[in-house]
């Protein structure tokens, strides 16, 4: 079994709940009730597990060789149905919507399985909501109001270091000014590549 | 009673009623001392134990082994000061409570029904996952982690097991049970029958079953353990683990069990 190597496991280490050191954790349970406490406790392990290591999307693949899915000390893994079941769930208005799948082609397929083997998907353990309020709290904070921002700056600049934010995905970036813009409190100009934000 | 001797003649009547009447009123006078001398041992004994339970009382708030002490104390004694509290409505007119109320300005029950609140509230919270079925030591980890900010109290399993039996009162859906050499909280008004409980015991042992353990060890049919473990499984209290060969049944009660660690 190969541990992928992770470019991305920076300081302490991510500290797995009890229920990771479960073998029937990687199994998804056929009784409904016990699968949707699993399915609930999948989804926060998995936002918890990205909010450590800074990670704003997950292809499944890859995922499948990650700690996070391959409990290589009990030897039980997640197999790539039961990752998709769980995202799938993670997607949906009860999951608590920390999920969304990323067409590779085109088109919109409506389903998962229409999707690329790879399952690419984003997990947002802070959605594009939950963003643009903590973008318009920084904003705040730091009285940078009618001050035009770089989306460079924003997402790799030093003075934002210490935030959530820092290294965002920049599609999603885009995505969470887009709602600040829908709620009148924020203005995106300038060229694709080079876009600059005004928050007022 | 034997007399001495008898008198003979009309007097004989006199004294045998001077006789009866002195030992009357000599077992009076008796009763009445030892009536009082066990009122001044009683008080005493109370005023005692007023003194300890105030200058101990911080002890007995913050020190779970303290605690623990002082309720095997009490109960050796006969008094159950969880019980007393209960009077604590009828003492407001009687003017005095219960005398536990009282010394300890109540503190201490209030501690115990607290507790119960809060396993009563990570009972629920964790039904769906472990069916109703969770080991003192896993309420106690999570009681002493705490959920709110500034939560997380120092508690031992034998306050858990008091508070558990405080919430006796509310009805039969909070109890202790005992499967092998472990104490789980019930949570759920089910019984479990022989087979299930052997078969949980038998989890606790080993961390998990399977069906054709069930049926080597125990020598059941195959239906008979198939079944067992499908009651279980259906009311959470088992999960399955597909990925050893042959199903692995696990029970989430003991998840903090031997297989801990972090990964």
């Amino acid at each position: 079994m190969t541990m992928a190597t992770d470019s991305s496991t920076p300081n302490s280490d991510f500290q797995f709940p009890p229920l990771y050191n479960f073998p029937p954790f990687f199994t998804l349970q056929p009784v409904l009730a016990t699968r949707k406490s699993q399915l609930q406790s999948w989804s926060s392990l998995i936002q918890s597990y990205c909010r450590h290591h800074r990670l704003w999307t997950l292809t499944l693949v890859d995922a499948l060789e990650t700690p996070l899915f391959n409990n290589t000390k009990l030897s039980r893994r997640l197999s790539l149905r039961d990752a998709r079941a769980i995202i799938d769930w993670m997607t949906t208005p009860e999951g608590d919507s920390r999920a969304e799948w990323i067409p590779t082609t085109g088109k919109k397929p409506s389903r998962s399985d229409e999707y690329s083997e790879a399952g690419k998907c984003w997990i947002y353990w802070k959605r594009p909501e939950e963003w643009a309020s903590a973008l318009e709290e920084w904003v705040d904070r730091t009285g940078q109001k009618g001050t035009v921002l770089t989306l460079y700056e924003i997402t790799e600049g030093d003075a934002t270091r210490r935030e959530e934010f820092w290294g965002m995905d920049s599609t999603l970036l885009a995505k969470s000014l887009a709602v600040c813009v829908k709620r009148g409190k924020a203005q995106v100009f300038g060229a694709e590549g080079s876009e600059g934000v005004k928050f007022f | 009673m034997d007399r001495p001797r008898r008198t003979p003649g009309l007097s004989s009547l006199s004294s045998s009623r001077i006789a009866s009447s002195q030992y009357a009123s000599h077992g009076a006078s008796l009763r009445n001392q030892s009536e009082q001398s066990l009122s001044t041992q009683l008080e005493v004994f109370q005023s005692l134990l007023h003194n300890f339970a105030v200058t101990h009382a911080k002890d007995i708030r913050a020190n779970p082994a303290f605690r623990a002490e002082f309720a095997r104390m009490c109960s050796a004694l006969g008094v159950d000061f969880l019980a007393s509290s209960h009077h604590r409505e009828k003492g407001k007119d009687g003017g005095s409570g219960s005398i536990w109320a009282q010394m300890l300005g109540s503190s201490v029950n209030d501690f115990y029904f607290n507790l119960g609140v809060l396993i009563v509230e990570e009972c629920r919270a964790t039904r769906a996952e472990n069916g109703g079925l969770i080991s003192v030591a896993e309420i106690r980890q999570r009681i002493q982690r705490g959920r709110g900010i500034g939560g997380g109290m120092e508690v031992s399993d034998d306050d858990i097991t008091r508070a558990v039996e405080s919430l006796s009162p509310l009805g039969s859906c909070f109890s202790i049970m005992k499967i092998g050499h472990r104490s789980l909280i019930r949570s759920v008004p089910k019984e479990l029958n022989t087979d299930q409980s052997t078969v949980l015991e038998a989890i606790q042992v080993l961390g998990y079953v399977t069906v054709s353990m069930l049926q080597l060890n125990l020598s059941w049919d195959r239906p008979r353990a198939v079944a067992v473990v499908e009651d279980l499984m259906a009311d959470s209290l088992v999960w399955v683990d597909t990925q050893a060969g042959e199903n692995e049944y696990w029970s989430p009660a003991y998840m903090s069990g031997p297989a801990t660690g972090n990964g």
